[in-house]
């Protein structure tokens, strides 16, 4: 008697954005993980496409819809609509995005001192992607003794122009770069901050008010530009109260304020989970993590239970289907052996990998990436997996985001885009199959007469 | 063969050197709720992971897993309350939880234990103790001169939530119950009184809590599954000891696992389920003894197997459908609170399956981390405002339903909860106890 009519195995943007797509749908979803991953690693912007000489994301996606076996082959049609859907359901959670899919891409800076193209960003970083005026000036200010954002090595980074690659001179690079430390209220002689830390103080109000005025005294003492510009801070401006935190950091600032991302652990990245996270449980989704997949059982090609580790034992839970979200190498959904076979550990579904010996480039930082990046698994139209000869190898197995085989997402800048499509997709092709006539009700809250009576209907397609 | 591999091979993989399966991600720094409240604990990654390879520096290769630690490198570990939501959030297996009690021990390996440290362990002394003097014992602990004095000679904080000595302890009632069913049954019934058999009946390991404070807790237990068609064993068992493995007194913790294990792995062979109401004591049994003691014998494995969280139990049942679902009607909004040992049993939130099967019953889940007590932690003087901080969240979320009672599995959380909301908390079971009575009462009339 299924408890779950999907089973969704990962909680990073793609497992999410299904789990959401399909409880929007009425099914009840269980996700299960072993941990939190991708999300508490990630800059909190959505990067949908900018490959080499596509000026805006919406040419890249075509460019790479077609590079041969490229995912967005199949999803790149379907993407605008995701997006703008999972826009609004971060918007209702406090998330707001700024940017189009064909606004041009534009250089912004990190945390390195480097930059990046981006189209796409929270509210919080939004400011970066405004083309800059002519003499508008930039400072980058961070807090004294803060081990991930030293504003002197990256202002002697960003101070040079070709670090702001080709479009440097036509408003898209800063006139003047100024590095700004600032001691922040109570933390004085504190070596072991981390972004969490910082994100928390600034939740508080009484603390961030007393912060933001100090960080605008110094910004005033050092010759504020005449003609305005902006300031660049490490991504710490509140994690559960963020959106007041901005607020308060563009009134009172005399600059316009935008977060860098940083090193994990991201506060963006887990702004962005908790959005995720909060907008799956409104839907009745249920989330339990720190249960790793023991093993499935599989009955004439379909996954029909899922057997999670639990202490001493493990919890089957029977599923409808399962959609696996488990990510690339980094999150482990492949894992390589050291006889140099790839493997996708859970469902031991066939892998599209090159030979071990060409997995990577000498260069390491070769500009077009690694042949290993694009080992994944490969899947029909509706993403179910197939074989080398191109037939289903699981009839209701789903699969999306960085598994799919086919993307090389560091280079190609497309995996958030990969995992919204995909996950998007996964809720519309299973949506109308999984959930029965019947009215069906949240699997976390437990309403009174429905839940008995279907209990007793039971019966599953 | 790689560390991986030994890792892999080792039984649960070896606590210690899950440490180089640590990527460095930094996701166990942000689900710590100590670390979210107090500068005084950096958080798990820096004293787990981090510091491990000060430890194994001197250990590897481990001889013997039981080979005493270096001390750990950093102090700060005794903030650590070990609710283990960083072993639980972690995407590599690193065993961060386990890994920081084990160096928590190590920092009080080679001498005496604090004499405090040492009272919270002796669970059973206390329990009869208290229990023998009851009215008095109840009185001086809610008394504020004694319970100053007692923070000030002792270390436990003059506020923390102590629970209340019942007048007898649950074995007693059961004692007393069946010499009368003896005395009531025909001469020629009393050979039939031997234990029925595994399909028809559990063995009910109670825990301190059920049997010094909550016995109703318990017996709503053995109510529920009479009404499922389980008769209640209840063998000789002493306190778990998960109360003095988090107080570092690993020796005497092995000495009551050796006694239970002694009594219970007989009954796990012959195929009875051991179900427990408290979610520590069964995680104790089927993980901590294991991990935290290195009990890896057969009698362990066998105990361990065979133990079930009471709700995982019922909910078992009801997937199997063996589940009397009868339930009465209970018009209410239900907050649930999941402890943290719940978690750690990997079974997901069986209590909230189970309440939605109750007609009328609003089952909230907070889906908040931890509320601080963490077992004996939240009760120690330096560690109370931060046992505090840390369930604040939890207690506003319960203020904010403005409902009458709360639900939650874990007995120390339930004291402390209460305290801090100053709401009942009940035990899943006696709400489902409510629910089954509530079934047999004639339909009030309209």
């Amino acid at each position: 008697m299924p408890r779950a009519d999907v089973v969704v195995v990962g909680t990073g943007l793609a497992g999410m954005t299904a789990a959401i797509a399909l409880a929007d749908a009425g099914a009840r979803v269980e996700v299960v993980a072993r941990g939190h991953a991708a999300t508490h690693w990630s800059g909190g912007g959505i990067d949908v496409a900018a490959p080499d000489g596509s000026p805006t994301a919406a040419d890249g996606i075509q460019r790479l819809a077609r590079r041969q076996g490229h995912p967005y082959g199949i999803l790149g049609t379907g993407l605008p609509a995701a997006l703008a859907s999972l826009r609004s359901t971060l918007a209702d959670e406090g998330l707001v995005y700024a940017g189009e899919l064909d606004d041009p891409l534009r250089t912004v800076p990190t945390a390195i001192g480097g930059t990046r193209r981006a189209a796409i960003l929270p509210s919080a970083q939004a400011a970066a992607l405004a083309p800059w005026q002519p003499g508008e000036r930039l400072v980058v200010c961070g807090p004294a003794r803060f081990k991930d954002f030293w504003p002197d090595a990256i202002v002697a980074s960003l101070r040079r122009p070709a670090v702001w690659g080709p479009d440097a001179s036509l408003g898209g690079r800063p006139t003047g770069v100024d590095a700004l430390v600032v001691e922040l209220p109570g933390l004085e002689g504190r070596h072991n901050l981390s972004a969490l830390d910082l994100a928390h103080l600034f939740d508080d109000p009484a603390w961030r008010a007393d912060a933001l005025e100090r960080i605008a005294r110094a910004i005033e003492r050092d010759g504020a530009p005449r003609d305005g510009g902006r300031v660049a801070l490490p991504a710490v401006l509140g994690l559960a109260d963020h959106v007041a935190a901005l607020d308060e950091a563009s009134r009172i600032l005399p600059l316009t304020p935008f977060e860098v991302p940083l090193v994990s652990p991201s506060v963006p990245g887990l702004r962005l989970y908790a959005a995720l996270r909060s907008a799956l449980r409104r839907r009745g989704g249920r989330l339990v993590i720190g249960e790793p997949v023991a093993g499935v059982t599989v009955e004439q090609r379909r996954v029909t239970s899922v057997a999670m580790t639990a202490a001493a034992r493990e919890r089957v839970i029977p599923t409808g289907t399962l959609v696996l979200a488990t990510g690339g190498i980094a999150g482990g959904g492949l894992i390589g052996r050291a006889d140099g076979r790839l493997v996708e550990p859970l469902l031991d579904l066939p892998v599209e990998a090159p030979p071990a010996e060409r997995w990577l480039s000498p260069d390491p930082f070769d500009p077009a990436g690694h042949p290993l990046e694009a080992a994944g698994i490969r899947t029909d139209a509706d993403l179910r997996p197939v074989d080398a000869g191109g037939s289903i190898v699981l009839d209701n197995v789903v699969v999306v985001g960085s598994l799919l085989a086919g993307q090389r997402y560091l280079s190609e800048r497309c995996g958030d885009g990969v995992a919204i499509a995909s996950g998007h997709r996964a809720g519309a092709i299973l949506a109308p199959r999984s959930a029965p006539t019947d009215a069906r009700e949240p699997a976390v809250a437990g309403p009174s007469e429905p839940a008995r009576r279907r209990q007793r209907a039971g019966t599953r397609p | 063969m790689t560390i991986a591999d030994l890792v892999q091979e080792a039984t649960f993989g070896e606590v210690g050197l899950s440490a180089d399966e640590c990527l460095k991600c930094n996701v166990c720094n942000t689900v710590c709720p100590v670390a979210r409240v107090t500068d005084l604990f950096p958080g798990p990654k820096y004293v787990g992971p981090q510091a491990q390879r000060f430890r194994l520096a001197t250990t590897l290769p481990p001889q013997h897993p039981a080979t005493p630690l270096v001390a750990s490198a950093d102090a700060t570990v005794d903030y650590c309350s070990g609710c283990g939501w960083c072993t639980i959030a972690c995407p590599a297996d690193v065993k961060i939880a386990e890994m920081n009690n084990r160096a928590r021990a190590s920092l009080k390996a080679g001498h005496r234990p604090r004499f405090r440290d040492w009272l919270l362990g002796q669970t059973d002394l206390v329990g009869r103790l208290g229990v023998a003097t009851a009215p008095l014992a109840n009185w001086s602990f809610h008394n504020r001169l004694f319970r100053l004095m007692i923070e000030l000679l002792v270390g436990i904080h003059r506020r923390a939530p102590l629970p209340v000595f019942a007048r007898r302890t649950l074995r007693s009632r059961l004692a007393a119950d069946r010499r009368a069913a003896d005395r009531r049954a025909p001469t020629g019934a009393r050979e039939a009184m031997t234990e029925p058999p595994p399909d028809r009946a559990v063995v009910l390991f109670h825990g301190c809590a059920a049997n010094y404070y909550e016995p109703h807790v318990a017996l709503a237990a053995i109510s529920v599954l009479r009404r499922n068609g389980f008769e209640t064993i209840v063998p000789e068992q002493v306190c778990c000891g998960l109360p003095r493995i988090s107080n570092g007194l690993y020796e005497s913790a092995r000495g009551r696992a050796r006694i239970n294990l002694g009594s219970l792995a007989d009954y796990a062979r012959r195929g009875y389920r051991i179900v427990g109401t408290s979610t520590s004591c069964t995680h104790t049994l089927k993980a901590e003894y294991r991990e935290m003691l290195d009990l890896d014998d057969d009698n362990a494995r066998a105990v361990a197997g065979a133990t079930w969280d009471i709700c995982e139990f019922l909910l078992d049942l009801h997937d199997r459908g063996r589940l009397d679902t009868s339930f009465g009607r209970l018009d209410a909004t239900l907050p649930y609170h999941a402890p943290c040992q719940l978690r750690g049993h990997g079974i997901g939130l069986p209590a909230l399956d189970l309440f939605a099967l109750v007609p009328g019953l609003e089952a909230i889940d907070l889906d908040h981390d931890c509320c601080g007590v963490a077992g004996t932690y939240g009760l120690k003087k330096e560690k109370y405002d931060i046992a505090m901080a840390v369930g604040e969240p939890l207690f506003r979320s319960i203020r904010e339903t403005g409902a009458p009672r709360v639900a939650c599995d874990s007995e120390t959380c339930r004291w402390q909860i209460e305290l801090a909301t100053s709401t009942p908390v009940k035990h899943p079971i006696e709400i489902l106890a409510e629910a089954y009575a509530a079934a047999d009462q004639p339909a009030p009339r309209r």
